[in-house]
C-alpha cells in the first residue's frame, strides 16, 4: 500500500511565534482511517493546514500525494487540492453563493458540465440530509446545517484524500451518525483515505482505526 | 440596493474620467481650427536677391513651415508688352525674387520680430514685409482656456482615479473571503477572479454606454447646437464616433487594469 501522507521530524511554526508542532512522525497509507487528538491549541488544525499546503514547513520532511510540500510551487499545490476534499473548522463557505453551488464548487473547479456539478450536489444534499435547502444561502443555515453543507462539498469531487477538522463539532448525535456513516461509507466504497480531528471517537470506529495524538508539539501514535 | 450602490461608485467615476477625456478631445478639435485660421492670417513676404537660397531660408527659424517662391513672371509679361524685349530681358536679371513664408503655429509679436531679425540677417535677402492682423489677446485667451480645461480635465480624472482605487480596496476586501476559499479548493487564477473581472468589465461598459448617451443628447440639443454654432463648430467636432473607439478602449482599461490590481494583490492567508 502506498503512502499517502508520509511526515518525518516535521516542524510547524507561525511567523515570530513557537513551534507549534515541534516534532511529528507518522505515515498514512491509502484507503486508512485515522483520528486525531489534542487539547484545544495543541496544534491539530495547524497539522492539517500543512498537509492542504496552508502552512510552509519550518522543518522536517511532509509529503502528500507522492508530492513534497516543503518545494511545492502554485500550480502544482493547486492541482494537487483539487483532489483533497477539506472541511474546516469554520466550514469556509461562500456566503454570496447558494447552498448547491457551494457543494458545486469542487466540480466546478474540476471542470465537469453545470448539469452534471448539479446532479453530483444535489445526490450529497441528499445524503447529508439538506436537499430541501439548497436555494438557500449559508448565512441562513444554522451552524450544524452549515457544517453538513462543507461535508457534502468534501465529498462532491471524490476525492482521494478527505482532511476534516471536527466534522462533527456543532451536530447532534443524530447528525454526527449521518457524518460518521458518509465518510465511513467513502472510506469503504471508494478507499478515500480518511484524517479526523476530533475530540470524540465514536464507538463505532473502534475495530480498524488508527488514532494520532498531538501533546506538547509531539505527534504520538496511539493505534 | 446595496449592488447598486457599489456599481455606481465604479461607474461613476469611470464616467467622469472618460468624459473628461472627451472634453479635451472636442476642445482640441475646436481650438485647433481656430489656432489654424489665426496662423494663417500672417502673411510674411521676403524680398531677395537672385543669389539667396532657398534652403537657407527655410532652415533659419524653427517657426517656419515652409518658404514658397512667388511667381513674378505674371507680373512681368504684363510690363513686358509695353517694352522692347532687351530692357524686358534686364529687368528680369536684376529683379529680386518673392518668397511667402508659411508658419507652423501662431506666435506673438515678439516673436515675429525675431524672426524678422533672423530673415534679414541672411545674405541676400533684402527686406521682409510682414502683413498682420493682430489676434494677440484672442489667442492668449484660448490658449489660457485650452491650459485651464486641461488643467482642470486632469484634476478630475486624478481624483476618480482615487475614488476607483478606493472602489478596489472595498472589492478586495468583500471578494478575499471567496478568492481565499476557492484558492484552497485549488481553483486556478482566472476562475476565481473570473466575477471580479466580470464586474469591471459590465461597469466599464455601463459607464461607456452612459456617456455616449450624454454626448448624443448634448449634439442634439438644439441650445448646445447653437451655442456651438456661435464659436464656429459643427456638431461632428463635439461627437465622432471615433471617440467612441478612444473611449471604450480607455474605459475598458482603467476596469481590467483596476480588476487585475486586486488580483494580484491578493495573497492566501495562513
Ligand atoms: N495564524 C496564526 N498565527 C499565529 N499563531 C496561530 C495562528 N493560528 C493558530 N495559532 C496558534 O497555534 C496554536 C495551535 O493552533 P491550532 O488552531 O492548530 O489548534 P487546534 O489544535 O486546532 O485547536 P482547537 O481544538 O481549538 O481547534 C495555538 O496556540 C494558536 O494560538
Ligand atoms: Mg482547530
Amino acid at each position: 500500500m502506498r503512502n499517502v501522507i508520509e511526515a518525518s521530524a516535521l516542524k510547524l511554526a507561525y511567523p515570530r511565534h513557537e513551534p507549534v508542532i515541534k516534532s511529528a512522525t507518522f505515515e498514512v497509507r491509502t484507503g486508512e482511517f485515522v483520528f486525531v487528538t489534542g487539547a484545544s491549541g495543541s496544534g491539530k488544525s495547524t497539522l492539517l493546514k500543512s498537509m492542504y499546503g496552508s502552512m510552509p514547513l519550518s522543518g522536517g520532511e511532509l509529503q502528500v500525494g507522492g508530492i513534497d510540500m516543503d518545494s511545492i510551487s502554485g500550480s502544482k499545490l493547486y492541482k494537487l487540492r483539487r483532489h483533497i476534499g477539506i472541511i474546516f473548522q469554520d466550514y469556509k463557505l461562500i456566503r454570496e453563493w447558494s447552498v448547491e453551488k457551494n457543494v458545486m464548487l469542487p466540480l466546478i473547479i474540476a471542470g465537469f458540465p453545470k448539469d452534471v456539478c448539479r446532479a453530483q450536489a444535489q445526490k450529497l444534499l441528499t445524503h447529508v440530509k439538506l436537499s430541501h435547502k439548497s436555494d438557500k444561502y449559508p448565512p441562513e443555515l444554522s451552524g450544524g446545517e452549515q457544517q453538513r453543507v462543507a461535508m457534502a462539498r468534501a465529498l462532491a469531487h471524490n476525492p482521494f484524500l478527505i482532511l476534516a477538522d471536527e466534522p462533527t463539532g456543532n451536530l447532534d448525535d443524530y447528525s454526527s451518525q449521518v457524518v460518521w456513516n458518509l465518510l465511513e461509507r467513502a472510506n469503504e466504497e471508494l478507499e478515500t483515505t480518511i484524517l479526523v480531528v476530533t475530540h470524540h471517537i465514536p464507538e463505532m470506529f473502534s475495530a480498524h482505526y488508527r488514532h494520532l495524538m498531538i501533546e506538547n508539539g509531539v505527534v504520538y501514535e496511539i493505534h | 440596493m446595496r449592488s447598486i450602490r457599489h456599481h455606481l461608485s465604479l461607474i461613476l467615476p469611470l464616467f467622469a474620467i472618460l468624459f473628461c477625456i472627451e472634453y479635451l478631445m472636442v476642445f482640441d478639435r475646436i481650438t485647433e481650427s481656430h489656432e489654424k485660421s489665426l496662423k494663417e492670417s500672417y502673411s510674411i513676404i521676403l524680398v531677395a536677391d537672385r543669389s539667396a537660397k532657398l534652403s537657407d531660408i527655410s532652415h533659419r527659424d524653427t517657426l517656419i513651415e515652409r518658404v514658397e517662391k512667388i511667381d513674378a513672371e505674371n507680373v512681368l509679361r504684363r510690363i513686358k508688352a509695353d517694352m522692347n524685349p532687351e530692357s524686358a530681358e534686364k529687368i528680369r536679371s536684376i529683379m529680386p525674387l518673392f518668397f511667402s513664408i508659411k508658419l507652423k503655429r501662431y506666435a506673438d509679436g515678439e516673436r515675429i520680430e525675431r524672426l524678422r531679425s533672423e530673415l534679414i540677417s541672411i545674405p541676400g535677402v533684402r527686406d521682409v514685409h510682414i502683413f498682420e492682423k493682430v489676434h494677440d489677446r484672442l489667442y492668449a485667451m484660448l490658449l489660457f482656456m485650452k491650459i485651464s480645461f486641461t488643467v482642470f480635465s486632469v484634476l478630475i480624472g486624478a481624483i476618480s482615479l482615487l475614488l476607483l482605487v478606493k472602489q478596489m480596496t472595498i472589492w478586495q476586501f468583500e471578494h478575499r473571503e471567496r478568492m481565499q476559499i476557492m484558492s484552497l479548493f485549488g481553483a486556478p487564477v482566472w476562475l476565481r477572479s473570473g466575477v471580479l473581472f466580470r464586474l469591471a468589465v459590465v461597469d466599464a461598459l455601463l459607464a461607456l454606454l452612459f456617456v455616449v448617451s450624454a454626448l448624443l443628447y448634448l449634439v442634439n440639443d438644439p441650445g448646445v447646437v447653437k451655442l456651438l454654432d456661435a464659436v464656429g463648430a459643427t456638431p461632428e467636432r463635439l461627437f465622432r464616433f471615433d471617440d467612441i473607439t478612444v473611449l471604450a478602449g480607455v474605459s475598458f482599461a482603467i476596469a481590467v487594469f483596476s480588476a487585475g490590481w486586486v488580483v494580484l494583490r491578493f495573497k492566501e492567508e495562513q
